[in-house]
């Protein structure tokens, strides 16, 4: 969890970002860490129908009337970024190109390794 | 500022006698009427009482147990109690206890006016300001290093708070069910406020820990947030009311891209298809769980040769661009 936050630490901290979730394609809330307080438990809604919608998107910008949320697809799952209107969402893109390829290397081992404690 | 007073007695007949003796100083005070101690607390989260009138035996929670309750939760309220069950010994327990005046029943309704009219008197020693911006106002209390208290309405909303300032620091802040950080927040983003200024400040523990200039920006900050961008009625609007937007609202929608962008705005097509409709309302649905509000427009990237921008409605409307397009300025054209 601490290299998820050290990995979104650039989009966090942009001026207006609220928070940012991962989700995996089946709906599981992978990772989750906000700003500012939001509404709700979103650790405890069913993403399941949300996540189903994004089905072949490879990326979403939602613009809604008092904040936006900008959806990416990972390796992983789904990258989430709810923000104010205000923020650059060029900015957050950008932050996102770059973020994209530690997420495919954060990924779970796949390997024996994944079993046993490193020395 | 009409300031509250809240009345608490059992005997139902005797709280709407004082009201109705009360209606002649309604320019002075207003009265909030409570049934029992439990009920006192409820009335003093969700309004800004000024004074507090109890009598002292009631069920559920009686007068010296909501006495010790207020002087412990909003020891800036002062306390009057009426008994009928007057004793010396009660007297005094009710005055250590922190009480400000203390009647036994019977009692002219005109002795108790004064009464409050003189405790109520204390709480604008300091004077009174009509139409100030209370961040400004408050910035000078900070450098003045003033201890006081400062009772605020707002013009707008004429919602009430009041805040505790101890040498210039802010201790603490209250605005309905808010205490603290946040109602001093709440507090700041008001325009414009009458106030009333009482010397001294009954607290003495800092509830706030935070400097007044980052609470100010905070609440300037919040509120520019919560502004929703300002959209005319137009071409959007009319095909989100509409089933069907007619051929010449999309025609109207096109030709605006086209002549505030110019030819390079790659748009290839416009249409409507029900296709969108059940995954549009999925997504609107996910901004009101953050409340966001409605949702305005989406932009999807499939990978596709055409992106796809769309507008919900009845039915959605569907934008297909090229990839390469000015995203964010289409954006912002359709939603002007």
């Amino acid at each position: 969890m601490t290299d998820m936050r050290k990995l979104f630490k650039d989009i966090l901290s942009t001026k207006g970002v609220k928070g940012i979730m991962l989700f995996s394609f089946s709906g599981d809330l992978i990772f989750k860490e906000f700003i500012s307080p939001v509404n709700g438990e979103p650790g405890q809604r069913d993403w399941r129908f949300f996540i189903e919608s994004l089905e072949d998107m490879r990326e979403t910008d939602l613009v809604f009337e008092k904040g936006r949320i900008y959806i990416r697809k990972t390796e992983m799952g789904y990258l989430v970024v709810l923000m104010a209107l205000f923020v650059p969402i060029a900015m957050i893109r950008l932050n996102c190109d770059i973020l994209l390829p530690a997420i495919r290397q954060s990924k779970p081992d796949r390997g024996f390794g994944r079993f046993f404690k490193k020395k | 500022m009409i300031k509250n007073v809240l009345l608490v007695d059992d005997d139902s007949e005797m709280l709407h006698a004082l009201k109705e003796g009360f209606k002649k100083y309604q320019e002075s005070f207003a009265v909030v009427l409570a049934e029992d101690g439990l009920q006192a607390l409820e009335r003093l989260k969700s309004n800004l009482i000024s004074l507090v009138v109890t009598d002292l035996k009631m069920p559920h929670m009686d007068g010296f147990e909501l006495l010790a309750h207020i002087m412990v939760h909003y020891p800036d309220i002062p306390v009057i109690i009426i008994t009928g069950y007057s004793t010396p010994e009660m007297e005094q327990l009710a005055r250590e206890g922190g009480a400000v005046g203390y009647i036994a029943k019977p009692f002219l309704i005109e002795n108790l006016a004064r009464q409050i009219l003189t405790t109520l008197r204390k709480e604008s020693e300091g004077g009174t300001l009509h139409n100030v911006s209370s961040g400004m106002f408050l910035q000078l209390i900070e450098m003045e290093q003033k201890t006081c208290t400062i009772r605020l309405e707002d013009k707008t909303s004429h919602k009430k708070g009041i805040l505790f300032f101890n040498e210039g620091e802010l201790f603490d802040a209250r605005v309905n069910n808010m205490q603290g950080k946040a109602a001093a927040i709440e507090i700041f983003s008001w325009d414009a406020v009458n106030l009333s200024i009482q010397n001294g400040c009954a607290l003495k523990e800092n509830k706030i820990q935070s400097d007044l200039q980052a609470l100010i920006l905070e609440a300037m900050r919040q509120k520019d947030e919560d502004q929703p961008e300002e959209v005319p009625e137009g071409v959007m609007e009319q095909m989100e009311q509409g089933e069907e937007a007619p051929a010449d609202l999309l025609k109207k929608l096109k030709e605006r891209i086209e002549n505030q962008i110019g030819q390079q705005c790659g748009l290839e097509d416009l249409y409507q298809d029900e296709f969108w409709d059940n995954r549009v309302a999925q997504l609107s649905k996910t901004g009101e769980f953050f409340h966001f509000g409605r949702l305005m427009l989406a932009y999807i990237d499939k990978g596709d040769t055409n992106d796809y921008i769309l507008i919900p409605g009845g039915k959605t409307t569907v934008i297909t661009v090229d990839p390469k397009c000015p995203r964010d300025k289409i954006l912002r054209v359709i939603s002007e």
